[in-house]
């Protein structure tokens, strides 16, 4: 598979329509080519998007709505759809940049180049959110450190901090009974930090579950609906949100 | 016994009542109106109870019934000629002028989302929900609609791609606002 990948292909490929060879092919390919990669994030989450927006369709005596009273709504939500949109893509290209931020008064992060990302005014530098969708090993345990260095610190210093750790996509491997590489560490911090929190997204299980791959997660883990509501909710709320 | 009869008789009450919600999501994902989407989904599901000794495989269930959906749906659009204004819908999208506190409600995320879905032409519309939401295949879609796969293919695609379009114009309206900040 080689020259442009068209853009039926990645639809294609996002929608399981591809067989197993050009699949691995188009996988094996994203690993060095960081375009082709995004291409694909940006279509998965326009998908997301569509799925999350009819996840509850209005009831039907709700049709009363004044005409007024709809177009602002609408002007409202337009808004609000541009800060989600923008919250994605700016996580997105902000992981790749060498300058490090920390997380409020936190010292520098790892390597990994993590960036912050928050929706409040005022961003709770103790209140984040640990974005995980893949499974490079590095990156697992980037999550993993990241998580037990903000929690040692608060604690050393007296504050108290929640932290969330939200997988997805390839990530939900993390998580998996049988199939994450640190189950043990992962019970060991659950043990030590009660505001620590594990979160599986319900759709990627789905989308396992539909593969035929029987998902099991870890005992400390609860599921969302969707990764990506989770997310959304949680930057409302004032979290700040950390893509790894 | 269930499957003799199930092949015998067709799919039972209970089942086809059952598609209720998922018919209704993906009716009004069409239509972006509740009293519409209600009333194409009773259609929907008493026709299937008139024709349901035409379905054999009862794994089809829901795809045939979406099928049927597909055909009252075409049956109104052709009865009515009531396509959505669309430049009423861009309207709404492009002006974005609004408080900053608005901006932070599910809710109207997913209007929003709603609302840019709607500008779609129709066909667009049912590949790219029918894909997302019920997660069909190809070439269901491709049979429930009763067009080429190659079809299904380059709609999505482009449904896909005008969607991005109006999600990205509002992204770089939001490059001047402050409600969006790296933390430092």
């Amino acid at each position: 598979m080689n020259g442009f990948v068209s853009d039926e292909t990645l639809h294609a490929f996002v929608d399981g329509e591809l067989d197993a060879a050009e699949r691995e092919a188009l996988l094996a390919r994203m690993q060095s080519d960081p375009e082709l990669a995004r291409r694909v994030c940006t279509v998965r989450s326009l998908r997301d998007m569509v799925k999350l927006a009819y996840a509850e369709p209005p009831r039907v005596h709700m049709g009363a709505v004044s005409e007024p009273a709809r177009h602002t709504m609408l002007r409202r939500c337009a808004f609000g759809c541009l800060v989600l949109s923008a919250g994605l893509v700016v996580g997105w290209l902000l992981r790749g940049l060498e300058s490090l931020p920390s997380v409020a008064s936190a010292p520098p992060l790892p390597a990994a180049a993590l960036q912050p990302v928050s929706l409040a005014r005022v961003p709770d530098p103790n209140r984040v959110m640990l974005h995980l969708d893949n499974a490079a090993p590095d990156r697992m345990l980037a999550v993993l450190d990241e998580a037990e260095r903000l929690l040692d610190e608060a604690d050393r210093e007296g504050r108290i901090m929640q932290v969330e750790v939200i997988a997805n996509s390839h990530g939900l491997k993390l998580l998996r009974a049988g199939h994450s590489p640190y189950a043990e560490r992962i019970a060991r911090m659950h043990r030590r930090h009660a505001n620590l929190k594990w979160v599986a997204c319900s759709q990627t299980i789905a989308r396992f579950a539909g593969e035929g791959q029987q998902v099991e997660l870890l005992p400390v883990a609860r599921t969302a609906p969707t990764a990506i509501g989770e997310i959304i909710t949680r930057l409302q709320q004032g979290w700040t949100y950390v893509r790894v | 016994m269930k499957t003799i009869a199930a092949t015998l008789f067709g799919p039972s009450r209970p089942s086809i009542e059952s598609l209720r919600p998922v018919l209704y999501r993906i009716a009004y994902a069409w239509c972006h109106e509740t009293a519409l989407a209600d009333d194409l989904v009773q259609d929907t599901l008493s026709k299937a109870w008139v024709q349901r000794a035409q379905l054999r495989e009862s794994g089809a269930l829901k795809a045939w019934m979406v099928s049927i959906m597909h055909r009252c749906w075409m049956d109104h659009l052709r009865a009515s000629r009531d396509f959505d204004n669309v430049d009423d819908w861009q309207d709404a999208l492009e002006s974005s002028a609004d408080t900053p506190e608005a901006c932070c409600d599910r809710e109207q995320i997913v209007a929003c989302v709603r609302a840019a879905v709607a500008t779609l032409p129709p066909g667009q519309r049912q590949v790219l929900t029918l894909v997302d939401l019920e997660e069909f295949g190809y070439a269901e879609v491709a049979r429930i609609l009763d067009i080429p796969v190659g079809t299904v293919m380059s709609r999505l695609s482009r449904a896909r791609a005008a969607l991005k379009r109006i999600l990205d114009r509002k992204m770089q309206q939001a490059a001047g606002q402050p409600a969006l900040r790296r933390v430092k």
